[in-house]
């Protein structure tokens, strides 16, 4: 870890000799986007984001410009990027589904249980920062009830302690499985954004198999499988092929 | 499938007040043709439904005995005549009910095309075999004799073209089986009598500019020259106008005639056709020939002798001939640049008044705003001004109504828009000005009029006047275009990729932190419990303390009874009360039992099973015991008795600490 950071830091120095912190950077950035330079506004952003940092709003002005300079996948991309950083954001939920409605492809999605749906719309709608910051304070009423309870000098006190302490434990439970679901849906590696703009998806992880169907940029692809460079995906309306991994960036 | 054709000859022949028969036969075989093709169209329109079952069930064995498309080029006659009419046709066989695209003709130089496309399809299906035909039909006229060859037509159908054979027709200079209906019509014409007629009857077109601005007027005028007397005439063919929108004059019922001498002979001349054209278009532009019909009357050149008239036909023949115009060209100027937004066509010289009905309206009441262009020009092809409304005015696509006068040289007239607009809610209204531009022709420049601007006073209208308005009539915020939303400009702070707030050491430290204080607190429960649970020890250590005090009130009590002299027997009883007290307690403390709980024999066997000797246990039996019976004889007890009580009391407790703590 120190290593990595260490190395990290000096590609930081490399690629911004010029600007002292990402912070400044992305003020220039942003000076680009605003002189409608939006080409030179993405290869700032993504020197930002080589320098090792990360953030919902660098992710979400990375979108903006792909979007602006034509690049519709890439938006997409970066727009699912920042979902994961900042769900909440109204902004980039509305260029998102901008951004979707561009991309030529028509998905529909197969109809799930409502339960994974209700799981969904919880996760989504907080970040992990949040879940994490919950869980802890929770954490912490948890520990105050145990011990009011263990020191509180009458019976009553204790057992109001007590029953308080409980309930912190159940709702921590609760935003414990939230806060893995969430690291897991963060960490994920399996989701994928179609940044050719043409790919064709194959029957088996081989160039010479038979063609499956034909996708397009911007397609959100789920990864099931990977041999070699191929990935196996599967879309949200079902349909299972595999493809080219170079084709795609995990989100 | 009416065509433009089609449309032409309707036109001619409603102003034939009388046919030919070869003629109405001709139209009616035409008329004939078209009406089986719409009957055809008809059948399968509702055979379509049908269609479409069979079609999915048939699917796999049509496409099985589905035949290969063809394109196949026919006449209906050949050889075929000079100046009569053929129809060429071309098949597209099995390509489908769609038909083909792009058809391209041959070259036709040596026909006329009198007109065509029109189309007709068929569709077959024979025991699971499915023909089906498309048919683009041209009716032609061949312009002179000899062999021609009609080179090959292309056609696209299911992203692939197909061509047809060339082959070759004939034209002859009259067709054997039409002679016969020359003949019923009147006496064969002999080319002597075609050449005399050709000098003595002729169509003329003239306009009164050949070189003219987009959207100018221009006056076409057809005058028929005659020197022979024309019984009747027929449109047979109007002139071809592409790239003009045209207006044709009213014409008199009656062709008034003059005489105009041309090369020194004199003529009767008639304006049979008079039309105002507006070119649409830049560029030089053909007026096609015009083409009629006449029914004139002749006499053989023998008998013009005037000896002979007299015995022969005074009426003389009557035969068909055709005059046919020569075409006109003429060359539009495109209109200059800058033309003003507004400006869209309208070219000549205009006026333009807009006016709202009343001024002072009732929400939910529909009222009109007017506007009307006056002028002279190509009125009819004037679009709507385009009127800009407060928002909450809902409008609806204008009314439009012309009045044109087409009996004046130059077309003139007004055309106007009623617009209805209805205002949603009550207050002040602007309607902005009406904007209309005109190309002015005399100034040559463009003029943008505008009209003042309307106030409407809108008030409040009853509720009940409209009750159509209801909630769904309320408009959204309406959306001028969708963008995405601009970027953050705020300046974020940045974390390290894969970095996690739960991973982080100060998040960390933070989870220890209630962590620590559990643990602290958890120390501190247990050491307050270990010294809550050692109440034995407590009470044994404090025992010889709790004792002393109780000793030394006894003292107390003592060195008053020996001072003060008073010798009073409560004293002495609160004395032995005292020390027995003292004594009770202390053996409570130090064998963890109850006072209560414990007789002299009791202590004594609790302190034997401790080891304390027995000269110890004897003293405290006969000290306990004397302080009982001091209690009921006070009065007995000396100061020296009491004082050797104390002391063996202190003695005592000195020995048992000393034993019991071993």
């Amino acid at each position: 870890m120190m290593k990595r950071f260490s190395i990290l830091t000096v590609f930081l120095v490399a690629t911004l000799a010029f600007a002292e912190t990402p912070e400044q950077y992305f003020d220039l950035a942003n000076q680009a986007y605003q002189q409608s330079k939006f080409a030179e506004a993405v290869q700032k952003y993504e020197q930002i984001l080589q320098s090792g940092v990360a953030g919902g709003e660098l992710y979400f002005n990375l979108g903006n410009a792909y979007y602006k300079s034509g690049n519709v996948s890439k938006a997409i991309l970066n727009y699912e990027r920042a979902l994961k950083l900042m769900p909440n954001d109204d902004d980039l939920r509305h260029n998102l589904q901008l951004a979707n409605l561009m991309i030529t492809d028509k998905i529909e999605p197969t109809p799930r249980l409502f339960l994974w749906d209700w799981w969904d719309s919880i996760t989504s709608s907080v970040s992990l920062r949040t879940v994490t910051w919950l869980c802890y304070c929770l954490f912490v009423l948890v520990i105050g009830a145990i011990i009011l309870a263990m020191l509180a000098p009458s019976y009553a006190k204790r057992r109001i302690a007590f029953v308080g302490g409980l309930a912190c434990t159940m709702l921590l439970i609760v935003g414990l499985v939230v806060f893995i679901g969430k690291l897991h849906q963060v960490n994920t590696t399996d989701t994928a954004i179609v940044t050719a703009n043409i790919t064709t998806v194959k029957n088996s992880p081989d160039a010479k198999s038979s063609d499956a169907f034909v996708l397009h940029g911007g397609v959100k692809v789920f990864i099931t499988d990977k041999v070699n460079d191929w990935i196996k995906i599967r879309l949200a309306d079902g349909k299972v092929g595999w493809m080219e991994q170079k084709a795609a960036e995990i989100i | 499938m009416v065509t433009s054709g089609f449309t032409q000859s309707l036109r001619g022949t409603s102003c034939a007040t009388k046919q030919s028969p070869s003629l109405r036969k001709r139209l009616f075989r035409f008329f004939e043709s078209q009406y089986r093709a719409e009957s055809r169209k008809a059948v399968l329109r509702s055979a379509r439904n049908d269609m479409f079952v069979i079609t999915l069930v048939l699917l796999f064995t049509v496409s099985a005995f589905a035949q290969d498309p063809s394109f196949q080029a026919s006449v209906d006659k050949n050889p075929v005549a000079v100046d009569d009419r053929f129809t060429l046709s071309f098949a597209l066989n099995n390509a489908g009910m769609g038909g083909g695209k792009n058809l391209k003709l041959p070259n036709l130089d040596k026909f006329r095309i009198m007109m065509g496309p029109s189309t007709s399809s068929s569709m077959q299906i024979i025991n699971g075999a499915v023909s089906s035909s498309v048919t683009y039909s041209y009716v032609l006229q061949p312009k002179e004799v000899g062999k021609f060859t009609i080179s090959a037509a292309s056609i696209e159908a299911d992203g692939k073209t197909y061509t047809s054979k060339p082959f070759t027709i004939e034209v002859i200079k009259r067709s054997p089986q039409q002679k016969p209906q020359k003949a019923q019509q009147g006496l064969s014409v002999n080319a002597g009598v075609q050449e005399q007629l050709s000098n003595n009857i002729f169509l003329r077109a003239s306009v009164d500019k050949s070189r003219l601005m987009q959207g100018e007027q221009v006056n076409l005028v057809y005058k028929l020259y005659t020197r022979v007397s024309v019984q009747n005439y027929n449109l047979t063919k109007a002139p071809t106008m592409t790239g003009f929108w045209s207006e044709d004059a009213d014409m008199p019922k009656q062709i008034q005639l003059s005489s105009e001498t041309i090369n020194g002979k004199q003529f009767q001349v008639g304006v049979i056709k008079r039309t105002a054209l507006f070119p649409t278009q830049s560029g030089t532009l053909e007026i096609g020939p015009m083409e009629i019909t006449t029914l004139v009357t002749v006499r053989d050149r023998r008998t013009w002798d005037p000896f002979d008239s007299f015995f022969n036909d005074p009426f003389g023949r009557q035969i068909e001939y055709v005059v046919k115009s020569e075409p006109v060209r003429i060359k539009v100027d495109p209109l200059p640049a800058g033309a003003p937004s507004s400006f869209k066509g309208a070219v000549g010289k205009f006026t333009m008044n807009a006016k709202v009905d009343r001024q002072n309206t009732k929400t939910n009441e529909p009222m009109s705003l007017k506007v009307t262009i006056n002028g002279t020009g190509n009125i009819k092809v004037l679009e709507s001004p385009a009127v800009e409304l407060p928002t909450d005015f809902e409008q609806y696509t204008p009314k439009v109504s012309d009045n044109i006068n087409r009996r004046e040289a130059k077309v003139s007239g007004s055309k106007t828009f009623e617009y209805i607009l209805i205002p949603r809610y009550p207050g002040k209204k602007t309607i902005k000005p009406v904007e209309f531009s005109y190309f002015d022709l005399e100034k040559s420049q463009y003029i943008t009029l505008k009209s003042s601007e309307i106030e409407l006073n809108v008030e409040q209208g009853a509720a009940g006047a409209a009750p159509f308005v209801s909630s769904n009539l309320r408009e959204d915020v309406q959306l001028l275009s969708q963008d995405i939303r601009f970027i953050k400009v705020a300046r974020p702070s940045f974390t390290r990729q894969g970095e996690y707030l739960h991973t982080s050491g100060m998040f960390i430290a933070m989870m220890l932190l209630p962590l620590a204080g559990l643990a602290g607190a958890f120390v501190y429960a247990c050491q307050r419990q270990a010294v809550m649970s050692d109440i034995v020890g407590y009470r044994n250590r404090q025992a010889i303390k709790v004792a002393k005090r109780g000793l030394k009130n006894a003292e107390v009590l003592l060195n008053q009874v020996a001072s003060g002299n008073d010798g009073s027997s409560e004293k002495k009883i609160r004395f032995y009360s005292e020390v027995a007290k003292s004594m009770w307690k202390y053996l409570g403390d130090k064998l963890n039992i109850q006072q209560a709980d414990i007789s002299i024999d009791g202590a004594v066997n609790a302190l034997t099973t401790r080891s304390v000797n027995e000269e110890t246990s004897t003293a405290l039996k006969s000290l306990l015991e004397s302080c009982e019976m001091a209690r009921f004889a006070p009065t007995s007890l000396s100061l020296d008795t009491m004082k050797t009580t104390y002391d063996d009391a202190s003695k005592i407790i000195v020995d048992l600490e000393r034993t019991l703590k071993a």
